[in-house]
């Protein structure tokens, strides 16, 4: 550890605490993330190990690069490169404001490191503001890899418990076992219209039927005919049937009209439906975006 | 991880040269025969295998626990790790990486135990040694010499396809026989697990007498190496013909570098805290 100074507390993440700390030999801030080695007997926890495994394989610009491993007798910590801040502190400071070609150069930034995740086959399952770093160029970087996991053939089902309640779409909280890519889909649905309205957050669920009851206000409640297979999901439950509204203008009220045309095909709940995040990138919306974002210099 | 083997850590830093393997082994040739050393990687590989099946793990799991012991002696004397202390390891790490449920370490070094006693006492007839703590210790250089590249590919995945595309799926059985098999020779630290699944399931055809001819000529691959692999295979063959392990194990064992004081730190600890002073914390090397 004396490669680096520690500088200060950054957060808490999924398995430990985060500093901002200095390396004394070039002067590069870094993010420590200090790895907890409980005295249950797991050893190296895996939501670690799964992040350091994904991250070695993942490079990428809108991917946060990890480092470097140091370890001890007693604790691990992973050596991260450093952003200014996350989303969630992003919107804090914007008061109520955002230009926006900025939602759209974060948004094609999120889409772009989700579509290099999905084509190593990797999910990131945990998608929200506090997991999206910003630095000062106004990159966007996907952090916080511990509940993200490798898939291919679907050997088993993943636990239920996985991505925060405002951003899970509602084939997870009606219980759907195999996730797919369009689990993190959804995510960026939720994070696109939270963008769109400088940091509110589109479903702030409280529990799950809230949850599902919010979402359904907005975009209907599902039948089994636009949804085949809805009523045979583990935890499904009738719920009131909602009529939408006709238009999301008030929902996203800063939004074109492409960009609410890309939102509502994010914001499917038939997960089979939903655009993937290649397509989300070659959406119309798109179209006028600045080439220095299309593509980054380094 | 299914796609993209080409840009993954095992295919940029993990597929060997022979001749990497042999420099790194001189320290081990010096004290053990090439043979006594392979015949000793058998051993330890059916050791890790026997223990995955009694934790009921996947095959999957197993074949990644053998390909991290074979990565951390690619790069290590055996005299660093007792393999009898690094096969676990290989086994908790792996069941972590491929989520397959963590085992706990109670019931690892209780299966080890068991397992020792019931299927490998013509090997070590003392108990089993380790503890709990051994392990998670033995955790961190494994994970350090690996450079903590943990996602492995194998040969199961691309084998299944292949069968289904040469539409034979009788030949699926065997041929997977063949690719375990293979995780006792070097192989997997050599070449990608598609060439090893084109190997084992060319010799499949051969035994089953089925013709593959056709298939595959049209496919574009390296029929060298998949002559090479085979090679290999068939040395392993021919070797189990004339080596009673029962018999010489006891006497390898006797004979293989060990660490200097057993069961305690690994050396390289105790190396890195020579090295580096005023601090206890090493890196693992994460390059970009």
């Amino acid at each position: 550890m004396q490669k680096y100074e520690k500088l200060e507390k950054i957060g808490e993440g999924t398995y430990g605490t985060v500093f901002k700390a200095k390396n004394r030999e070039n002067q590069e801030i870094v993010a420590l993330k200090r790895v907890r080695l409980d005295d249950d007997d797991e050893g190296v926890p895996s939501s670690a190990l799964r992040e350091i495994c994904l991250l070695k394989e993942l490079k990428h610009h809108n991917i946060v690069r990890l480092h470097d491993v140091l370890h001890s007798d007693t604790k691990l910590t992973l050596v991260f490169e450093h952003c200014d801040q996350d989303l969630k502190k992003y919107f804090d400071s914007l008061n109520g404001e955002i230009d926006s070609d900025q939602v759209q150069s974060l948004m094609y930034q999120l889409l772009r490191g989700l579509a290099f995740c999905h084509s190593k086959n990797v999910l990131h399952r945990d998608l929200k503001p506090q997991n999206l770093l910003i630095n000062k160029n106004g990159e966007l970087k996907l952090a916080d890899f511990g509940l993200a996991r490798a898939f291919g053939i679907p050997v088993r089902c993943y636990s239920a418990e996985v991505v925060t309640l405002w951003y899970r779409p509602p084939d997870v909280l009606f219980g759907a076992k195999l996730y797919t890519t369009s689990i993190d889909m959804w995510s960026a649905g939720c994070i696109f219209a939270e963008l769109s309205n400088a940091g509110r957050p589109l479903f702030p669920g409280s529990d799950i039927d809230d949850q599902l009851k919010r979402i359904f206000k907005l975009l209907g409640t599902p039948t089994e005919e636009a949804w085949p297979g809805l009523s045979q999901l583990p935890d499904f439950k009738p719920l009131p049937m909602y009529q939408p509204p006709s238009s999301f203008s008030q929902v996203v009220p800063k939004m074109t009209a492409k960009g609410r045309d890309l939102l509502q095909k994010l914001l499917l709940c038939n997960p089979a439906l939903r655009l993937s995040a290649d397509e989300a990138m070659a959406h119309l919306y798109f179209n006028d975006l600045h080439s220095s974002i299309k593509s980054p210099t380094t | 991880m299914a796609g993209n083997f080409w840009q993954s850590s095992h295919c940029q830093q993990w597929l060997l040269d022979p001749s990497d393997l042999v420099r790194e082994r001189q320290v081990d040739f010096a004290v053990v025969t090439e043979e006594d050393y392979q015949k000793l990687f058998i051993f330890f590989s059916n050791f890790i295998q026997v223990l995955g099946e009694h934790l009921k793990l996947k095959q999957q799991v197993i074949a990644t626990a053998t390909v991290y012991f074979k990565r951390f002696y690619a790069r290590n004397s055996l005299k660093c790790i007792d393999p009898l202390l690094l096969a676990p390891t290989c086994i908790l790490l792996a069941s972590k990486v491929e989520e397959f449920g963590v085992i706990s370490n109670n019931r690892l070094i209780t299966t080890c135990q068991s397992v020792v006693k019931s299927k490998f006492s013509y090997a070590y007839p003392q108990e089993f040694p380790y503890r709990a703590n051994h392990i998670l210790e033995c955790e961190f250089y494994l994970l350090e010499n690996m450079d903590c590249c943990l996602v492995v590919y194998q040969p199961y995945r691309p084998l299944v396809q292949f069968v289904q595309d040469i539409g034979q799926e009788d030949l699926l059985g065997l041929s997977w026989k063949i690719v375990n098999d293979s995780l006792r020779t070097d192989i997997s630290l050599l070449y990608p697990p598609y060439q090893i699944a084109l190997a084992a399931m060319q010799m499949a055809c051969v035994v089953l007498q089925k013709d593959g001819k056709n298939w595959f000529a049209e496919i574009a691959v390296d029929t060298d190496k998949i002559q090479e692999i085979t090679r290999q295979i068939l040395a392993l063959y021919d070797l189990y013909k004339t080596y009673d392990e029962k018999k010489e194990i006891q006497g390898l064992l006797a004979k293989m570098p060990k660490p200097k004081s057993q069961p305690s730190r690994p050396p390289s600890s105790a190396q890195s805290q020579d090295g580096i002073q005023g601090t206890n914390d090493q890196s693992m090397g994460v390059n970009n």
